[in-house]
């Protein structure tokens, strides 16, 4: 009976990440569908941007929450939720790419040319979209993550640094080696 | 800070509609070519995959996350079950066997020897003020690390 009404109980969406992952270690599973709410969309980005294949976004994002979710004690406040969850996820992206030994980006062959009314022009926005995604998938990994957590995120070198533990002007030389490399790509 | 570096800073707030270039940083990118191909890449890498994010259904990924946390914990618990059900069931056995095992004849433990007594009866016929000679003529006992041919030395000197 208890246990009915602690996991009926309302999950505001004003609290903060650190008081609904409390929330939900105390039994409130609203908690936890109020955190995925709050960060579902920007894991999904994230993969995309990191290489994941356009299908298999939705299920690594299962897993990654999954994870993220069996494990909520190892997130101790240090960095932001979203950091971390993000962080999680590139870990399993990159022992997906392990297990198939190398990423599989769609070459452009295989791609949809959309029938648009200017078809020329999308093929090479896509185009170029997908030399950036390819770009991204072959960075160094801590370049990788810096890099989308500053570029999609927002994320401010500091946290970068508290979340990837590594030091705040680090986290800037991987930016702008990240940066540097793509700039090239995308000429 | 160069103009460049400052530019690179705010470029990711202002792909993301957090903040506005300022009439000089358009100034700066417009006439900085360096500038403006990581405006481009940045830009670009920060809408990568947006619409994807935004398609998925967080309440079915949390109704899914929940009923997958759900079935871990039940199976985690039925695991932990299955392991105290055999620890015990083992422990049973293992009383079962002990209690049932065949007695044996019960030996009678040697006698615990309380001190080591030598006999020498080439003392036996001495006068106590003969046997305290003998005795104060053993002054160091036998070192207890000696070798077999040092305690053989020590007990001819000594028996004579």
């Amino acid at each position: 009976m208890s246990a009915s009404i602690t996991t009926q109980s309302a999950a505001p969406a004003t609290s903060t990440d650190e008081a609904l992952v409390s929330a939900y270690s105390r039994g409130e599973e609203r908690a936890a569908s109020e955190l995925v709410r709050r960060h579902v969309a920007a894991l999904g980005q994230f993969l995309y941007g990191a290489g994941a294949d356009r299908d298999e976004v939705e299920d690594l994002v299962q897993e990654t929450l999954f994870r993220a979710f069996r494990r909520l004690d190892s997130w101790q406040g240090h960095g932001s939720f979203r950091s971390w969850i993000l962080t999680i996820g590139s870990n399993l992206l990159r022992d997906q790419f392990r297990r198939r030994k190398g990423r599989q980006i769609v070459s452009l062959d295989q791609r949809e040319i959309p029938d648009r009314a200017d078809p020329h022009a999308d093929f090479a926005a896509r185009d170029t979209e997908e030399r950036l995604r390819e770009g991204i998938a072959a960075l160094p990994r801590l370049q990788r993550e810096v890099f989308l957590l500053r570029a999609q995120q927002g994320t401010e070198y500091e946290e970068i640094a508290v979340t990837l533990g590594t030091t705040p002007g680090a986290a800037r030389v991987h930016y702008h080696h990240a940066v540097k490399r793509l700039k090239e790509l995308i000429r | 800070m160069s103009g460049c570096q400052r530019i690179s800073d705010r470029m990711p707030a202002v792909a993301l509609g957090r903040a506005e270039w300022t009439s000089d940083e358009v100034q700066h990118l417009s006439g900085c070519p360096s500038c403006q191909d990581e405006w481009d890449v940045v830009q670009r890498s920060s809408h990568l995959g947006r619409e994807i994010g935004l398609g998925l259904d967080a309440d079915s990924t949390s109704e899914t996350l929940l009923e997958h946390l759900d079935h871990a914990r039940v199976e985690r618990l039925r695991r932990r079950t299955w392991s105290f059900a055999g620890l015990a069931a083992a422990a049973t056995i293992a009383a079962v066997v002990w209690i049932q095992r065949p007695s044996r004849p019960v030996h009678p433990a040697p006698a615990v020897v309380a001190g080591l007594q030598i006999t020498l009866p080439e003392l036996d016929g001495l006068q106590p003020a003969e046997l305290d000679s003998v005795l104060q003529t053993i002054d160091e006992p036998a070192p207890a690390d000696s070798t077999l041919d040092e305690l053989e030395g020590f007990l001819d000197s000594w028996e004579g």
